[in-house]
């Protein structure tokens, strides 16, 4: 494995508004368990609120102010037992495993014929689980979201999956456009920066389209 | 009438004025009825805050209805229907343009005797204030969010943003009250700021006995704190004194933005008990005295 441990981590959360900043860092502290870490902001709101969230993780931080941007340099010592674990969070502590995020980006499993295609995703979707434990997200993106409506072929094995811990979401914007918003029956709603953020913290990322 | 009031004032005649108000947002809570509730509760509080009985209102509503359909419209202007129908408000019409930001919001219209209009200004020296709704909804909301507020504290904060301020201000009334606000975006020390500005008065706050969400608590102490507390706090932090170990997760949930927020009533310290006992057992349990008025301290607030 690599030893991420003992690297410095950076979160640049330049240009966030709350309560985007605090998310991001939350994440990464929970993810990682990063002992020392280093957190850009630039307005005064973020710069308190990240603050005040690292304190509350038992983090010393002293922060400096150059050119607009706040640099706040945050550490820990010793015990990571110590850490909060948040109850959703219980699949991320799963030792040496990996955490593989699957991004589906189309309702048809490659290009050719779409009703071959929409076969091919709906089998994907049902043998998916052969990945057992080391499948964490499921992310629904563009026509994909689709599969998370009432009339899914595969809702049903969708909600299972989630039922067993498996974190799935599809894409607002993208249900919006295609004026689903109020269909979805499995999953949470998400945004850009939560799924840039999810692809970051994942070890694997498989992109189907 | 006084500036930077809940709402603007037009006297009809020696016995009937009107009061008119307007206010509209965007989603604070994802179920559209009831958003449609806290719509029309908030909207609603400020002609209860200047004493006044609502009579009518008109929706004022931006809507995408490419992206989002009929349903979530329709269930949004029900709740908002309900809310008025508690308030016995009646809907007159109103007015909907096609945006792509889901806006919503009413105009009301409501009946006041010129001689009990209640303006936010009028606070006299000894005075206590009163406070009916517990703070901490902008915290909460930026929680939400992020994701992380749980199912049972977003039933919580809808129930308490949805409650009309209707009854606070009926038992208002059998009292002599020398000024009423509402809480709503300058929090609670923006509204005081407002109450006292110019009045050569000041306000003592007993930080401990304002009533306040707890989950607002533990949000504010891990940084859920929203940017409209910060800017509250920029813009009156001169006229705002604490010691300087003073709590800044507490001194955040009183610059906290309400939506659909209390009462914040004056009244002679005398009656104080009384006001606070009749709204309680009217099942406003929160109500609370939370401070005074004195002229020792010249438009201050000073934090305790």
């Amino acid at each position: 494995m690599i030893e991420k441990k003992t690297m410095k981590k950076t979160i640049d959360a330049c240009g966030l508004t709350c309560p985007a900043p605090v998310l991001l860092v939350k994440d990464a502290v929970e993810q990682s368990n990063a002992q020392e870490l280093t957190v850009l902001v630039d307005n005064g709101a973020s710069l308190e609120n990240v603050n005040r969230f690292l304190g509350s993780r038992g983090y010393s931080v002293t922060d400096s102010h150059e050119g607009g941007v706040y640099r706040l340099e945050a550490r820990r010592d010793g015990n990571e037992a110590a850490v909060p674990v948040e109850k959703t969070a219980v699949r991320a502590d799963k030792g040496a495993e990996q955490k593989v995020l699957v991004l589906i980006t189309s309702d048809c499993l490659g290009s050719g014929d779409d009703e071959l295609g929409g076969k091919l995703m709906v089998s994907y979707i049902k043998t998916i689980k052969e990945m057992g434990s080391e499948l964490w997200q499921l992310i629904f993106v563009n026509s994909a979201v689709k599969l998370t409506i009432a009339s899914s072929p595969v809702l049903s094995e969708l909600q299972e999956y989630e039922k067993s811990g498996v974190i799935i979401f599809a894409c607002g914007t993208c249900l919006e456009h295609f004026g689903l918003t109020a269909e979805k029956q499995v999953g949470g709603s998400t945004n850009m920066l939560d799924i840039v953020t999810a692809t970051q913290l994942a070890d694997k990322v498989v992109t189907i389209s | 009438m006084a500036t930077s009031d809940d709402a603007g004032v037009y006297r009809v005649s020696d016995e009937l004025a009107l009061i008119q108000t307007l206010d509209f947002f965007t989603p604070i809570v994802d179920n559209p009825y009831d958003f449609g509730r806290i719509a029309a509760a908030n909207a609603l509080s400020d002609v209860y805050a200047m004493g006044g009985v609502p009579k009518t209102a008109m929706n004022i509503v931006a809507y995408p209805m490419d992206s989002m359909g009929r349903e979530p419209l329709r269930e949004m202007l029900a709740g908002g229907a309900a809310t008025l129908a508690e308030a016995n408000t009646v809907l007159l019409g109103g007015h909907s343009v096609e945006d792509e930001e889901l806006k919503y919001g009413l105009s009301v219209t409501g009946f006041v005797h010129p001689s009990k209009i209640l303006t936010n200004q009028g606070l006299r020296a000894g005075d206590c204030l009163v406070l009916t709704k517990p703070l901490g909804t902008g915290i909460i909301n930026t929680a939400i969010k992020g994701g992380l507020a749980s199912e049972a504290t977003i039933r919580q904060v809808t129930e308490l943003m949805a409650t009309l301020n209707r009854k606070a201000a009926d038992i208002m009334t059998e009292f002599t009250v020398s000024a009423c606000t509402d809480v709503t975006g300058f929090g609670l020390l923006g509204h005081i700021a407002e109450m006292i500005c110019g009045t050569g008065k000041g306000v003592v706050i007993d930080a401990n006995k304002v009533p306040v969400l707890a989950e607002a608590y533990e949000f504010g102490a891990m940084g859920f704190v929203p940017v409209g507390a910060h800017k509250n706090r920029e813009f009156r932090k001169n006229m705002v004194l604490a010691a300087a170990d003073f709590d800044p997760v507490l001194r955040d949930i009183l610059y906290d933005p309400q939506t659909s927020g209390g009462l914040l009533i004056g009244c002679a310290e005398r009656d104080a008990p009384a006001l606070v006992r009749r709204l309680q057992n009217e099942g406003i349990e929160t109500a609370a005295v939370i401070g005074f008025v004195t002229e020792r301290l010249k438009n201050t607030i000073q934090l305790q």
